[in-house]
C-alpha cells in the first residue's frame, strides 16, 4: 500500500501546482469534457434515427385529437398548424431546436411531454436504480462467498442459481412472483399503486425490481465470480499477499475483489441501454407508471414527441452511465491517470 | 532434405514422467464431468429439436389454433391431451410444438442475419482498422445506444406484426452485438506473430481474413450465437407477450403466456407450462455454451 500512496503522490502532485491550470489542465475534467463531446454525435444519432422509424407510422396525430368524425379538410388544417406535414428533415429539426430550448414538444393527448417526464421519470430511474443496487450488492456478496472455495458447495449453488437467473425470462419470472408473493401470500399488490413515499416505494416496486434484478444478478454473479477465481489462481499479488500471511478472505476482498471490480463495472454500464427493453415489459405486467410503460403507450398511439423525449432520457442514462462507469475506473484503480500516455 | 536428426536430440525428446498431481479417480471424475456438461444439454436441445420438428410429422398432434370448447380447461394428464387444454379448448402440448416451432425459427433466423451483417461489419472494422474502423464503431455505437425495442415495436406496430417483421425486429438486438463481439476477436487476432507472417508471405486482405482470422474467431462467434438465440427466444416472447410479434391465433410461446395471464390468480398452469418450456431451453442452449466455451477456452 505505501509504494501505491508513493506513486499516488508522485504522479498526482503536478497538476496541483499551478491553481489557474488546474481546472482546464485537469486530465480527469478534460476527459469528461471530451466524452461528453463524443456522446453527442450518439444521442444525435439515436434521436434521427428514432424519428426516421417514427415517421414510418402513419401519422394520426390531427386525426387523434379531433376524433373519428373529423373532415379530412379539418384534419389537413390541424396538421398545418402543428407543422405535421412538413418534410422530415424540417420536423427533426424543429424538434431539435426545441429540444437545445428545454422544450421536448407536446404529446398526443395534449400533455406537453416535459411534464409527463417530469411525473413518470422518477419512478422508472428509482425502480431500474432499486434493480441495480440490490442486485449488485448481492452479486458481490454471492460471487466473493462462491470464489472462496471453487467447486465448494456455495460455489455449486450460486452457479445454478445465476444459470437459473441468466435462463429466466423476466416477463415468466414476474408472473412466478406475482402467482407466489402477490396472489398466494399477499405481501405486496399485483398492480402497482402510484409512488409518493419510501414505504409506497417499496410496496409498490419491490416485485417490479425482483424481476428485473433476478437477470441482472445472474450476470453480475457469473462474470464476478469467474473474474474473482482467475485473479486467485493466476495473479502474482495474491501469491504475494498469501506468502505475507494475510487471511484468505482478506486477500480475496481488498485485492481481488477491488480488481474485479472493473469488469463488473464496464458490464454495468454497457447494460444499462438494454435496461430500457426490461423497464418497458416490467411496467407493462406490474402498470408501474413510469416511462417504460409510457413508450409502449406512445408506439401504439403513435405519438412521435412522447417517444422522442423517452428515447432521449434513455440514451442520456446510458452515456452518463457509461461515463460514471469509467470515472468510477479512476477511483478503484490508482494507476489509471485520464489524459496521460498511460491511460 | 533434412538430416537425420542427432541421438543426443532424440533422447531428450521424451522427458521422464512428472510425478502425477492428481490421482486417476480424480483425473476420470473430472474428465466424465466435462463430457456431461457438453453432453446433457446437447441432448435436452436434441430431443427438444426432436420434439417440436419431428413429432408433428409422424404423429398427428390436435391442432394448435383451435380447439372444441366442450373440452375447455382439461387438467393434464387428462385423455388425447396429456397437458390439459386451455380456456378455448385448444391442446397445450400442440400450442408447446409449435410454439417451439416458431421460437426456434425465429431465433436462429436472427442470429443468423446477425452473424452475417454484424460479423461483416465487426470483421472489416477490427480487420482494417483506420478510418473504416472510425465509421463503422461509430455506426455500431449508435446501434447499440438506440433502444432496439423502440425499432421492433414501430416495425410491428407499421408494418403488422408477423413471423417475417419479428425476424426483422429482433435483427436489431443482434447485429450491433455479434459486430462488437467479431471486432474485438479480430482485433486481438490482427496482431499476433502469425498474421504478420502471412502478410510478409503476400497474401491478399479477404484471404487473410477467410482463412486466418474467421476459422480462429470461428469457437468466439459460436458459443456467443448459442447464447445469443436463448436471448432471442426470451425477447420473441416479449414481443408475443406484448402484442407485437406472432399475431394471436398462431401458437407461441410468448402468446400462451400472454393469454395465460388473464387467468393467473386461478389457473396459473397455464403461463408456468410455457415458462418452464422456454426455461428449460434457454438453460439448455446456455450450458451448452458454457461447456463449448470451457472446452474451446474462448472467454
Amino acid at each position: 500500500m505505501a509504494l501505491v500512496q508513493q506513486i499516488q503522490l508522485q504522479t498526482g502532485g503536478s497538476g496541483a501546482r499551478d491553481g489557474a491550470r488546474r481546472i482546464t489542465g485537469s486530465p480527469a475534467l478534460r476527459t469528461i469534457g471530451r466524452r461528453l463531446l463524443a456522446a453527442i454525435p450518439v444521442l444525435i444519432g439515436v434521436t434521427f434515427l428514432t424519428f426516421a422509424v417514427m415517421s414510418t407510422l402513419p401519422n394520426t396525430t390531427a386525426q387523434a385529437i379531433l376524433g373519428l368524425n373529423a373532415t379530412p379538410s379539418a384534419v389537413r388544417a390541424l396538421n398545418q398548424s402543428l407543422g405535421l406535414n412538413q418534410p422530415f428533415l424540417e420536423r427533426y429539426w424543429h424538434w431539435l431546436v426545441n429540444v437545445l430550448h428545454g422544450n421536448l414538444g407536446t404529446s398526443i393527448e395534449g400533455a406537453s411531454v416535459n411534464h409527463e417526464l417530469a411525473i413518470h421519470v422518477p419512478t422508472t430511474l428509482g425502480l431500474l436504480l432499486y434493480a441495480l443496487v440490490v442486485s449488485v450488492v448481492l452479486a458481490i456478496i454471492v460471487a466473493t462467498l462462491a470464489a472462496r472455495r471453487p467447486n465448494g458447495i456455495a460455489d455449486r449453488i450460486s452457479l445454478a442459481v445465476s444459470m437459473l437467473g441468466l435462463s429466466t425470462a423476466p416477463y415468466a419470472f414476474a408472473f412466478l412472483l406475482i402467482i407466489i408473493f402477490a396472489v398466494k401470500l399477499q405481501w405486496f399488490p399485483v398492480l402497482s399503486g402510484p409512488v409518493n413515499s419510501p414505504a409506497s416505494f417499496f410496496r409498490n416496486l419491490t416485485l417490479p425490481a425482483a424481476s428485473i434484478g433476478f437477470g441482472l444478478f445472474a450476470i453480475y454473479t457469473r462474470l464476478l465470480r469467474a473474474d474473482l477465481v482467475e485473479q486467485m489462481q493466476r495473479e502474482d499479488y495474491i501469491v504475494t499477499a498469501k506468502a505475507k500471511g494475510v487471511a484468505p478472505w482478506r486477500v480475496l476482498i481488498r485485492h481481488a475483489l477491488r480488481n474485479s471490480m472493473f469488469n463488473l463495472i464496464t458490464v454495468i454500464g454497457l447494460n444499462l441501454g438494454g435496461l430500457v427493453g426490461a423497464a418497458a415489459i416490467i411496467e407493462t405486467i406490474f402498470q408501474v407508471q413510469g416511462i417504460g410503460n409510457d413508450l409502449l403507450t406512445g408506439i401504439s398511439n403513435h405519438d412521435e414527441p412522447l417517444v422522442e423525449g423517452i428515447v432521449l432520457v434513455f440514451a442520456l442514462v446510458t452515456v452518463l452511465g457509461n461515463l460514471l462507469a469509467d470515472l468510477a475506473y479512476a477511483v478503484l484503480d490508482p494507476r489509471i491517470r485520464y489524459g496521460s500516455s498511460t491511460s | 532434405m533434412a538430416a537425420p536428426l542427432p541421438e543426443v536430440q532424440l533422447a531428450t525428446a521424451a522427458p521422464p514422467p512428472l510425478p502425477s498431481l492428481v490421482n486417476a479417480r480424480q483425473l476420470r471424475a473430472q474428465r466424465l464431468g466435462r463430457a456431461l456438461r457438453l453432453w446433457v444439454p446437447a441432448g435436452i436441445i436434441i430431443l427438444i429439436l426432436a420434439m417440436c420438428f419431428l413429432l408433428p410429422l409422424v404423429t398427428t398432434l390436435p391442432s394448435s389454433t383451435n380447439g372444441n370448447i366442450i373440452y375447455n380447461n382439461e387438467a393434464p394428464f387428462s385423455p388425447g391431451h396429456w397437458l390439459g387444454t386451455n380456456v378455448q379448448g385448444v391442446d397445450i402440448f400442440s400450442q408447446l410444438v409449435y410454439g417451439g416451432q416458431v421460437a426456434f425459427e425465429v431465433a436462429v433466423s436472427v442470429t443468423a442475419i446477425g452473424i452475417v451483417i454484424g460479423g461483416t461489419l465487426g470483421v472489416v472494422a477490427g480487420y482494417f482498422g483506420g478510418w473504416v474502423d472510425a465509421v463503422l464503431s461509430r455506426v455500431l455505437d449508435v446501434l447499440i445506444a438506440f433502444p432496439a425495442l423502440v425499432l421492433a415495436l414501430v416495425i410491428a406496430e407499421g408494418l403488422g406484426p408477423s413471423e417475417i417483421h419479428t425476424i426483422w425486429a429482433l435483427s436489431v438486438f443482434g447485429i450491433p452485438a455479434v459486430g462488437r463481439i467479431t471486432r474485438g476477436a479480430t482485433l486481438t487476432i490482427r496482431g499476433l506473430p502469425y498474421m504478420t507472417a502471412a502478410r510478409l508471405a503476400g497474401t491478399r486482405s479477404w484471404r487473410m481474413i477467410a482463412r486466418h482470422i474467421l476459422p480462429n474467431i470461428m469457437p468466439i462467434i459460436v458459443t456467443f450465437s448459442l447464447l445469443g438465440i436463448g436471448v432471442v427466444i426470451i425477447l420473441e416472447g416479449a414481443l408475443d407477450f406484448l402484442g407485437y410479434g406472432i399475431p394471436a391465433p398462431t401458437a407461441s410461446w410468448g402468446n400462451m403466456i400472454a393469454n395465460g395471464q388473464q387467468i393467473l390468480s386461478a389457473q396459473p398452469e397455464y403461463v408456468l407450462i410455457p415458462s418452464i418450456a422456454l426455461l428449460i431451453t434457454v438453460a439448455s442452449l446456455n450450458m451448452l455454451g458454457d461447456a463449448l466455451r470451457e472446452r474451446w477456452g474462448t472467454q
